[in-house]
């Protein structure tokens, strides 16, 4: 183990039932500063998340026994801040939006890259251990500042005016910064339970929305689409996002 | 048993609802009458609201709030006995859960001034199907036809949901995703464990040129088996939804934001230029089918496209259907292939020599434009560039389920 700084090791607790996953994981996990414990089944995560501590849990959707999401919803009532991350396959809409509604912090969809794991890993603790923060505070991402206590937004110090329920859409993204927020969560949050289901509603705002903060709404770099899932804010802005080429 | 007054056929309530009201011709002291008339035009904005309803979405939610908003009482909770569920609006200090199973189970009807609770139990001819409590200042005569309404609109969801030919077909469904999605365990797994071992060899920077070359080499050829494995298991999913395509309301700017965003990765070195002649262009079409097409069109353009230029997706709507294109620079295509490129395992030489794929993208797209009435055309050359197009009515055509 290399662990070069003097940073605590992030503790995970991995729980996947096939083992080739586990091993596979574990290694690069272990190189790159983490103290990973694994899990087999759902069950034995529940048992051990009451006996030690973890930072956060890698978790797979797809196992035997009580299964991923049970799993998720029963470890959220035990440990209601404790960041879960689902392993999903591709062509899991559905499941991803589950997940997310059940609790999850974020998921990770197989085969996903070991680089992407530990970023998301990483911001997942990260929002885990910042302090919880003050509903007034202002909040800044990139161009975008917002006061909460004068419902004022602005870009690059230029004002913006946006209408009630824009502001409170883009509020409720930036206080989850980093997260993919699903739409019916988002439309739970600013017009109630009772209109979860109007995503075609919701879009037409977003799209509003996107053409007063985006430089090109087409081509959006702070409220971003999870494909059929929800909306993301960046976290921080990332000029060029080129995924690292392989030697060539 | 209680008194239970059946709400008339749907043409007719409005009317008899409204006489009921206003209709007494000596005069009571004037608030009741104001009271009556207003109780009356509130339930009939009840029964327009709930017969706009959705019939295949659980109603319960709604109702409840529907039911607390106009007749503007402090809170609503509703039992649905065949799903064992309970909705609320408005606030409830304890669960009313077992006080409306209670009503439901022992028929216990009454109205209490002194806790402002109305209760009521859900009837469908004699049977009763749930119960209804209303807190606030509700005349009983009103609540026991809010009761009535509510019990309709939940007789008319689960007539939608038990018709036994949709549930069968719904059950076949399930069985092939189930197995599908088992099957695209059995794949990824082993592609996640190939991928994070060769990337965990690189990372450790401590390769000679070869070994770098050869883990490269192991890298690029699992990202192209995991998207062959997308792809076959998108087609094995296309035939299984293949019998029934379900029509539903498809706006076309979330569509394809939603296209675009699942194929950032691949969309890496060309830019996308999104043109939708109206913000609210929409068509009735099986949206998974769409989804299916355009995904391929699109992906299509990011492997074929030269790098930097742009891949543009435009739609627009002719007289009775919806235009899709997506035009790249890339290839051309000759004119022999504008047909035979839309076939299974047909790859032009165009393009065969450029980029991996198995020849059965386009053929998706096909079938999937086909299915619901739709079709597809290609026109390439040197000058202009190349240009997928897909037709698709705006109202579904043949057999297709709505």
């Amino acid at each position: 183990m290399t662990a070069s700084s003097s940073i605590p090791a992030i503790r995970v607790l991995l729980v996947d039932d096939e083992p080739a996953i586990r091993r596979a994981l574990r290694t690069p996990l272990n190189e790159m500063g983490f103290q990973t414990t694994e899990a087999v089944r759902g069950e034995d995560a529940l048992h051990l998340v009451q006996t030690q501590t973890f930072d956060v849990v890698l978790l797979d959707v797809n196992m035997p026994g009580i299964g991923g999401m049970k799993t998720l919803v029963r470890l959220r009532a035990l440990a209601p801040r404790l960041p879960i991350l689902m392993l999903t396959v591709v062509d899991g809409e559905e499941e991803k939006v589950e997940a997310l509604e059940n609790g999850a912090d974020d998921y990770i969809t197989k085969p996903f890259s070991i680089r992407e794991c530990v970023a998301r890993l990483r911001s997942a603790v990260r929002r885990a251990q910042t302090p919880e923060r003050n509903e007034d505070a202002p909040i800044a991402i990139g161009e975008i500042q917002v006061l909460p206590t004068r419902r004022a937004v602005s870009k690059a110090g230029q004002s913006i005016h946006l209408t009630r329920k824009q502001y409170d859409i883009l509020y409720y993204l930036m206080t989850h910064a980093g997260r993919a927020v699903t739409y019916g969560k988002l439309l739970t949050a600013v017009w109630g339970p009772d209109y979860r289901q109007e995503v075609d509603y919701l879009r037409t705002f977003v799209r509003q929305l996107r053409k007063k903060i985006e430089d090109d709404p087409s081509d959006p770099k702070y409220l971003l689409t999870d494909a059929y899932v929800g909306y993301r804010f960046a976290e921080q802005l990332v000029e060029n996002d080129v995924p690292d080429a392989p030697a060539s | 048993m209680m008194n239970f007054r059946r709400v008339l056929p749907a043409g007719r309530r409005r009317e008899t609802l409204a006489q009921g009201g206003a209709s007494a011709p000596t005069a009571p002291p004037a608030p009741a009458v104001a009271q009556s008339q207003l109780d009356a035009e509130r339930l009939c904005r009840l029964i327009h609201e709930t017969t706009k309803l959705d019939p295949h979405r659980k109603p319960g939610h709604q109702l409840a709030f529907l039911v607390r908003s106009i007749f503007q009482v402090e809170s609503v909770a509703i039992f649905d006995a065949d799903l064992h569920e309970v909705y609320q609006s408005g606030e409830w200090f304890d669960d009313p859960q077992n006080m409306l199973q209670n009503i439901s189970t022992f028929e216990t009807v009454s109205d209490d001034p002194e806790t402002g609770l109305s209760r009521r139990v859900l009837h469908m001819g004699l049977l009763s199907i749930g119960a209804l409590v209303i807190r606030g200042e509700t005349r009983g005569q009103i609540a026991t036809a809010i009761a009535s309404v509510v019990a309709i609109t939940f007789d008319r969801y689960h007539s939608f949901a038990n018709e036994s030919r949709t549930e069968i077909a719904r059950q076949t469904e399930q069985l092939r995703t189930t197995v599908l999605d088992s099957l695209a365990h059995a794949y990824k797994t082993p592609l996640t464990v190939i991928r994070a071992a060769s990337e965990g060899l690189s990372a450790r920077g401590s390769l000679s040129l070869e070994q770098a070359e050869l883990v490269a080499q192991i890298e690029e050829q699992t990202a192209l088996l995991n998207r062959l494995t997308t792809s076959l298991l998108r087609t094995a999913r296309l035939q299984a939804s293949e019998m029934i395509p379900h029509a539903e309301k498809v706006e076309v700017a979330s569509l394809v934001e939603d296209v675009v965003a699942s194929l950032r990765d691949q969309l890496a070195k060309v830019s996308v230029r999104v043109e939708i002649a109206r913000d609210d262009l929409s068509l009735r079409c099986d949206r998974g089918l769409l989804v299916a097409l355009l995904t391929q069109y699109v992906d299509n353009a990011a492997k074929y496209g030269a790098p930097g230029t742009a891949a543009t997706i435009h739609a627009e709507d002719g007289d009775s259907e919806v235009i899709f294109s997506v035009h790249s620079k890339g290839p051309v295509i000759p004119p022999a292939d504008f047909e035979r490129i839309f076939d299974r395992y047909y790859r032009s030489s165009a393009s065969s020599n450029k980029a991996p794929g198995t020849g059965i993208g386009l053929s998706i797209a096909k079938r999937a434009a086909q299915a619901q009435g739709g079709h597809v055309w290609v026109t390439s050359d040197l000058q202009k560039g190349t240009t997928f197009y897909a037709s698709l009515p705006i109202t579904p055509q043949g057999g297709i389920r709505t």
